[in-house]
């Protein structure tokens, strides 16, 4: 089932949450929401859930506006973050208990139960109650109860975070295979990026209750709208330094230590208006070189090897500057290097922080 | 010597003694319900009856309408529990989980009107029930009872403990509120649920003032009424006295002892929110 | 489901709360309207439900009341009495019961008998314990050399049974709200000053006492509040009377007596309001007092 919002904005009192919210979620397609924590990604799923009503806009599900329609009768399956299983049933019973509202006969609700408990290979628990589960089976509890009755739209709330580190990669592999295995539209709620680009097709990334980027998860890696979705993609995250713009001189100084840059080769100066801009360089996009051949110069200020990379701070004048380099590279704190960046990689946003990289080359 | 074991002994010597300062009477109670009438009034005192004389109790009985007092007690408390047990639980779910015009100011009010000594009350209802005809009548007893502000506002409480989001995932399940309250909460609140039943089981059967004051005839009064009245008949027959006391003590030591950890419990949470 | 009031939502809470709102109407808001009206019908005829008169005979009645004072001051007199022995002693023994001990919740669970039991019933067992020449008090006074004592027909006695027998029956009920009060405090606190060096006698003082006031505040308050409206252990300790020659007439008893023997509905509401606002001023007392030393 396709899903639409047509400016839809939601107000908490004075505070608003979700601000003109314009989306359309194409059918059988798994979409993260994701953002900081008040970025207005729960509020958003709660109106699809029809939890909380919005002030204004339409929430359109297939061709039928569902606004004043109760949650009861959207078709919609929920997860939420503390799974919300009822404490004093079995796990039959929990997964049971949707289709018993429906009146569907025992028996027949009985075997449906069933079946779903073995989609998500939780049928030998069916006896336990909730509390005799673990983090990861309660999960997959809730997933089940949500699919039961068979709706046409998956919300997952947040629903890894409550997990362990080990338990989270594995319950995110779940999640991928069993909405692909039922091809439901799937919405799925997160801050952690790294759960969105590893589980989506389409990552909507909100701030302030406004929509940053909407678009494959690659993309919004590769080629981020604006400083906000660069910073937040991405882990360890991508160094952004401030540099004013010397037409004249054909050069980029840094701001806060007014060391000279080199200007990549495809970037046409004169076309910039701005004074000041910024440059975006991931840290798996710089690279060691000597002194003078470096775009930029800095001293080691801490180096850290993690499995197979080795993550590098070094500080260019005041400000810290990341870089990830192969492992093999003879390298010790308080070496004098030069910096070298691939420079088709290289974003510059402008004064405001939009991503200007397109119309300069 | 030991500083530590001294000191642990002084402990429980005063534990114990205390201990049985609070039990003694109730000893003493027993003993002299089950003593012949000339072994009553001894000294020194003979804790241990010659004989266990459960006539005693037989006597009173016949003295007193016993019979008809505990049956009175047994349909105020369970009428009133049940009632209370309906009432707060419809309450405690508006103020808990509807959100509604008015509701955080109606319920400061009535909050507030739980400053009142009960004794305020007294007369107006008095005037009420007289206006009802329900005076000498089992709704005087119980009617009144069945709703309890305390109840209400411990209730309220236990349901805002109980996390939102199973109110959500039952409202997507399908379920109506009604149903949700009665198939989720219900169960889920079931220690407060006990404990509210148990405070207001033994306060219905200990109730003194008010059922003295709205009964008339001997066939109304509840179990307490029926001892005050049976004390000025039976005057110093301590035996017969003392096997009244209890009838009327001994039910709730039991069901306390049975279910002493949810009238703790509630007892220890009104404390601390207070 | 919907995080701002609307009018169905409202419909719908009224529905669920009518049971309790019109219990709760009639008999606890209704009659403290009543009351306070009550209290200024100076010419009542209560079997017609007719005013003849309104005005301020009632409170003028029970000022000049001699019996009234009386009450007044055996309330108080049974206030001071009950309410800081009790909490000595429920705070004595529920430290003693904080301490690492074996049968810890037995103990508790006898403490806390007497608090499920009939005021009554037990009244009428302590009239027995009471007694001159057969009780058992004065017999194990006998063993200290006291000579029995006329507990219940001494005038002077009466307060004194009146005050032993209610710190007995409301011992348990501190307990069990001190002992969850001392469990509230965080251990940490004891660790930190055991580190530092404290005495137990200090880290009592300065520790225990200090953070567990919100605790005996709240104890403190009920307690009086309970104390000042004692009638049930009256009435059935003294059979019916209100002590040998009225020395142990409280309040509530004088209501009680001008309500229901005397059917002056006037004047027992006018002295039901003024106990009311001696509560109420309590209270307030208290609560200004527990504001500036209370430790929250």
């Amino acid at each position: 089932m396709q899903v639409k919002l047509i400016d839809v904005t939601m107000k908490f009192n004075d505070v608003v949450a979700v601000y003109n919210l314009n989306i359309t979620i194409e059918s059988g397609k798994l979409v993260s929401l994701l953002g900081p924590s008040g970025c207005g990604k729960s509020t958003t799923l709660f109106l699809l859930a029809g939890l909380y009503k919005p002030n204004n806009g339409s929430i359109i599900f297939g061709d039928k506006k569902v606004n004043e329609i109760e949650p009861e009768n959207r078709e919609i399956g929920m997860v939420f973050q503390n799974y919300a299983l009822y404490p004093h049933m079995s796990v039959l019973k929990n997964i049971m208990f949707p289709l018993n509202m429906q009146k569907v006969p025992k028996k027949e609700a009985e075997k449906r139960a069933k079946e779903m408990a073995d989609l998500v290979r939780i049928g030998h628990l069916l006896a336990r109650k909730p509390g005799q589960l673990s983090g990861g089976q309660q999960q997959r509890v809730a997933i089940a109860r949500a699919l039961v009755k068979q709706p046409k739209l998956l919300l997952l709330d947040e629903p890894l975070s409550n997990l362990d580190a080990r338990l989270r990669l594995e319950m995110r592999e779940e999640i991928r295979r069993i909405q692909q295995e039922v091809g439901i539209t799937t919405i799925f709620v997160t801050h952690d990026q790294e759960e969105a680009m590893s589980i989506s097709d389409q990552v909507l990334l909100l701030n302030d209750g406004q929509i940053q980027q909407y678009n494959h998860p690659q993309y919004l890696y590769n080629h981020p709208i604006n400083i906000f979705v660069a910073k937040f993609m991405g882990n360890p995250p991508i160094n952004i330094l401030e540099t004013m713009v010397d037409k004249e001189a054909k050069k980029l100084i840094l701001t806060s230590n007014e060391q000279q840059m080199m200007i990549p080769n495809k970037l046409n100066i004169q076309t910039i208006q701005d004074e000041k801009i910024y440059l975006g360089i991931r840290p798996e996009e710089l690279f060691i070189t000597s002194l003078d051949e470096g775009a930029l110069q800095g001293k080691i200020t801490y180096v850290e090897t993690i499995g197979r990379d080795t993550l590098i701070r070094a500080a260019i004048g005041d400000e810290p500057l990341r870089v990830i380099i192969p492992p093999d590279t003879k390298i010790k704190i308080g070496d004098l290097v030069g910096f070298g960046m691939k420079e088709d990689r290289i974003h510059i946003f402008d004064s405001t922080g939009r991503n200007i990289s397109q119309q300069l080359t | 010597m030991n500083k530590g074991a001294l000191s642990k002994g002084f402990i429980y010597t005063l534990l114990i003694a205390g201990s049985l300062l609070m039990l003694l009477p109730f000893l003493w109670m027993i003993s002299t319900s089950l003593k012949p009438a000339n072994e009553v009034m001894m000294l020194p005192p003979k804790w241990i009856p010659s004989e266990i004389l459960w006539e005693n109790y037989r006597e009173a009985w016949n003295i007193a309408p016993f019979g008809r007092y505990l049956l009175n007690s047994i349909i105020v408390t369970v009428l009133s529990t049940v009632g209370e047990l309906i009432t707060t639980i419809l309450a405690a779910y508006a103020f808990s989980r509807i959100q509604f015009y008015g509701r955080d100011i109606l319920f400061s009010f009535l909050l507030g009107t739980m400053m009142v000594p009960g004794e305020v009350l007294l007369i107006p209802n008095f005037v009420t029930l007289s206006n009802l005809g329900w005076i000498d009548h089992y709704e005087a007893l119980i009617i009144p009872w069945i709703a309890s502000i305390f109840a209400i506002f411990l209730l309220r409480q236990y349901f805002l403990s109980i996390p939102k989001e199973l109110t959500y995932a039952a409202k997507i399940d399908g379920c109506s509120d009604f149903r949700f309250l009665w198939s989720i909460m219900v169960p889920l609140a079931k220690p407060a649920l006990i404990t509210i039943a148990l405070l207001k089981a033994i306060g219905s059967w200990n109730a003194f003032l008010w059922p003295l004051i709205v009964t008339n005839s001997k066939d109304m009064r509840t179990l307490p009424v029926g001892l005050t009245s049976f004390s000025t008949e039976a005057g110093t027959i301590y035996e017969l006295l003392m096997a009244g006391s209890t009838m009327i003590i001994l039910p709730m030591i039991i069901l306390y002892l049975f279910l002493q950890k949810y009238i703790i419990e509630g007892i220890s949470r009104s404390g601390i929110k207070g | 489901m919907n995080v701002h009031p609307t009018l169905k939502s409202t419909l719908k809470a009224l529905l669920y709360l009518s049971p309790a709102l019109m219990i709760i109407g009639v008999f606890n808001i209704y009659p403290i309207i009543k009351s306070f009206a009550m209290s200024f019908y100076s010419d009542y005829d209560y079997f017609n439900d007719v005013v003849y008169e309104r005005g301020l005979d009632n409170f003028i009645y029970i000022m000049k009341d001699a019996d009234f004072w009386l009450a007044m001051k055996n309330t108080f007199i049974f206030v001071i009495g009950v309410v800081p022995l009790s909490i000595i002693i429920s705070l004595g023994i529920a430290l003693l019961l904080n301490t690492n001990i074996y049968l810890r919740g037995f103990f508790r669970t006898i403490f806390f008998i007497p608090f499920v039991t009939s005021v009554v019933a037990v009244s009428i067992v302590w009239r027995w314990v009471f007694h001159t020449d057969y009780g058992l008090l004065n017999y194990f006074l006998g063993f200290f050399g006291v000579d029995p004592i006329s507990w219940l027909t001494d005038p002077a006695w009466a307060m004194p049974s009146l005050i032993i027998l209610s710190v007995w029956k409301g011992l348990g009920y501190n307990i069990i709200i001190f002992l969850a009060g001392l469990q509230n405090i965080n251990k940490q606190y004891y660790l930190a000053a055991k580190v530092d060096g404290a005495t137990a006698f200090y880290r009592f003082i300065h520790i225990t006492i200090p953070l567990l006031s919100p605790t005996t505040f709240f104890i403190s308050i009920v307690s009086i509040i309970n104390s000042f409206k004692v009638f049930d252990e009256v009435f059935a300790l003294f059979d019916r009377r209100p002590g040998p020659v009225n020395s142990a007439l409280t309040v509530v008893y004088y209501i009680f007596d001008k309500f229901y023997v005397e059917w002056e509905f006037g004047i027992a509401s006018a002295a039901a309001y003024v106990l009311f606002i001696v509560i109420f001023l309590f209270t307030l007392i208290q609560l200004y007092i527990g504001k500036r030393n209370v430790h929250y």
